[in-house]
């Protein structure tokens, strides 16, 4: 098992209710297969998941990339500062 | 090779252009160009609105690596900035408010500092992870970029 933390920001933390969490996942898990695990647990963000960036160690990264161990998982909107 | 300075960082405290300007004023700068951007209180422009306040959030060392990355992209293209500064302000922050600031110093001003400035500010709109809640008169709505990043940005 691999143990990563996810942190939430804007509009999919206000959807999600919390801000972080600490998830168990099975090794060689994609960053697609756990979008649909984080689905499947936050109802809300459902709708969210398909348009929404991810980094894994604070790198972008995409539906194919496979979660390595321990990582800092960010699931948020496209950014708007400045 | 020459060390020319770069700073980067998200903040909650106010900007102080001039702080930011010595730190990458080098003896050989002889030109900045300067972005600054502010909470606009009063929109005119497509959907005309008034902001009381925006929100900002940052997931902060993402932010501050992705600002470097930003730094790096600007010399990569124009050898001639000498110093750097990308600074974002974040937490709640009121019309006529100065919100983010980059700023990059050359030898002369017709060296492509100024488009090395403009360069920047696009740059941290697309790819440095802040984002803003405005707050008016009918409520609240998180603002949402259009950029969607691409394998290795």
């Amino acid at each position: 098992m691999n143990k990563v933390k996810i942190l939430f920001f804007a509009t999919i933390k206000d959807r999600a209710g919390q801000k972080s969490l600490e998830l168990d996942i099975p090794s060689q898990t994609t960053v697609l297969a756990l979008k649909e695990k984080l689905g499947v647990e936050f109802p809300n963000l459902k709708d969210s998941l398909k348009s929404v960036l991810i980094s894994i160690n604070q790198e972008y990264s995409f539906d194919d990339a496979v979660i390595p161990q321990g990582a800092e998982i960010a699931l948020f909107p496209p950014v708007s500062g400045g | 090779m020459q060390h020319f300075p770069t700073i980067f960082s998200i903040t909650e405290s106010e900007i102080d252009l001039n702080d930011l300007l010595a730190k990458i004023t080098l003896p050989s700068a002889g030109a900045a160009a300067i972005f600054t951007g502010m909470v606009r209180g009063v929109t005119a422009r497509d959907n005309p609105h008034e902001t009381k306040y925006l929100e900002y959030e940052a997931y902060i060392p993402m932010a501050e690596a992705k600002m470097r990355q930003v730094a790096d992209e600007i010399r990569e293209r124009w050898s001639v900035v000498e110093g750097i500064a990308i600074v974002q302000r974040i937490g709640k922050l009121y019309p006529q408010t100065p919100t983010v600031l980059i700023a990059c110093t050359a030898a002369h001003r017709d060296t492509g500092v100024f488009e090395a400035a403009r360069y920047g500010i696009d740059r941290l709109k697309e790819i440095v992870p802040v984002w803003k809640k405005e707050v008016g008169p009918n409520g609240e709505e998180w603002i949402e970029g259009a950029h969607i990043p691409k394998a290795g940005e």
